[in-house]
């Protein structure tokens, strides 16, 4: 299983280890321990879920170098 | 809160910062690390020093992993990336790491074939599609970013890959914190903890800091005004004579962490019993290797290594810098001989490290834009 043109290695944006990055996204669908994510700004990757679980489409993911560290609750309004 | 804009909100910021000013002890000076690399970034590009009293004093941690490789780790690297049929890979900020013979990007141009990658598993990919080639994974990184290399090497031994490994020099923060703590040149009043860091370990693993040091900590997210939040929560527990570790990032961060990474992480790492960091020395049980159950994916055990211990330029200060003991600008070399384009010393190398980020975003960037204007 392979990503989708989403995140790069981009080191003018900044390292995603050396600046501790993470980035919140959500499942569009699952297959096996990958699930496909989504940004909100449109950008889409597979994310390896071994580490938080199952997930189900519509769940929010907290994702480091397409690894999912956590499961998130759902977005509250307020 | 729900989008970024709201935690850079400048409005709550003024108010943050009358708030934390309310709460310093006159005539007393407050000095605080920062320890996340992503947390010095932010400080420097958002101005938020600006937002707090004079009292308060920000010291900038080691908490930048490629600021603090020792040069010996890259040329070792590069002795991998050099023999045939390999190709290195690694993520975007080692690419520029001086070591002894150069940096990765040197090397490349040389002949060497070393990639960058986004994340490990995008290494394992590249293994599958060249069989005929070994395909090494510079491992780096804290706690947040080692279970996705060990979810990888997990991933490669499911699939019997015979063609993948890592060259393994994942760090953990505890260790440098207490060897920080019990240097004799740096006296510090409190913590700002690593945020993603965090979401793998928890906060409960910090608890000896304030238990064996009395200091607060405070775990902290990235936006500015989170930054501001963990001042003011810090300058708080000093008011009300506390120090504990607190929270302030629990939007994401579960005060236990992630049991399933470091269940995982324990499976495929074990503890170095010493480690070489760049200013800070040997540390013991400062970074993992793999364990004897995956060490067929270990590139140090796949290929011979010089293994040699290369002492920094003499000019580079970075190890006062990573320490806290020197401000970037007080470097000799700040600005001139290093600079972002040409570093010399680690810190110069990331943004997140605290030169790059000082020289991009801070007051010698201020100076400058003045001397222009007088001009």
């Amino acid at each position: 299983m392979t990503a989708t043109e989403g995140s790069v290695c981009n080191p003018e944006e900044g390292c995603i280890t050396c600046g501790d990055i993470a980035v919140v996204l959500t499942v569009t669908s699952v297959a096996g321990s990958d699930a496909h994510c989504i940004d909100l700004q449109g950008r889409q990757e597979w994310v390896a879920v071994e580490l938080v679980g199952a997930v189900e489409p519509g769940e929010r993911l907290l994702v480091h170098a397409r690894v999912a560290l956590e499961l998130l609750g759902p977005v509250t309004e307020g | 809160m729900r989008f970024a804009d709201e935690y850079r909100d400048s409005e709550l910021a003024e108010m943050l910062g009358r708030q934390i000013t309310s709460l310093c002890e006159p005539g007393r000076h407050y000095k605080i690390m920062e320890v996340c690399g992503g947390h010095t970034h932010t400080i420097y590009r958002y101005g938020v020093q600006d937002h707090l009293p004079e009292a308060i004093e920000l010291v900038h941690g080691p908490g930048c992993p490629v600021c603090v490789i020792p040069m010996g780790r890259v040329d070792d690297g590069i002795a991998i990336a050099e023999r045939d049929g390999v190709i290195l890979t690694c993520f975007g900020d080692m690419m520029r790491v001086p070591g002894g013979r150069g940096s990765f990007l040197e090397a490349n141009a040389r002949g060497a074939d070393i990639r960058m990658v986004y994340s490990p598993l995008d290494a394992l990919r590249i293994a599958r599609q060249n069989p005929d080639r070994q395909v090494v994974f510079f491992a780096i990184g804290f706690e947040t970013t080692t279970p996705s290399t060990a979810l990888t090497i997990k991933r490669a031994a499911r699939d019997e890959l015979d063609n993948f490994s890592v060259f393994c020099n994942h760090i953990t923060i505890n260790p440098p914190l207490k060897a920080i703590l019990d240097a004799p040149d740096l006296e510090l009043d409190a913590f700002i903890g690593p945020g993603h860091v965090s979401t793998v370990i928890g906060c409960r693993t910090y608890e000896w800091i304030p238990r064996d040091y009395g200091l607060p900590l405070v775990v902290s997210g990235f936006e500015p005004l989170d930054l501001l939040q963990s001042a003011y929560m810090i300058m708080k527990q000093f008011s009300e004579g506390r120090a504990e570790v607190e929270n302030q990032y629990a939007r994401l961060v579960p005060y236990d962490g992630n049991p399933t990474a470091l269940a995982i992480c324990d499976d495929v790492f074990t503890l170095r019993p010493f480690f070489e960091w760049r200013g800070l020395g040997s540390i013991p049980n400062s970074a993992l290797q793999l364990s004897e159950k995956y060490a067929k994916f270990d590139a140090e055990k796949r290929f011979a290594l010089p293994g040699l211990r290369v002492e920094d330029p003499k000019a580079c200060q970075c190890g006062e810098v990573l320490k806290g003991v020197l401000k970037p600008w007080e470097c000799k070399v700040f600005g001139t001989a290093c600079t972002p384009e040409s570093p010399i010393g680690t810190c110069m190398v990331s943004s997140e490290g605290a030169c790059a980020a000082y020289y991009n975003y801070g007051q010698y960037a201020r100076e400058r834009l003045t001397l222009e204007v007088l001009q």
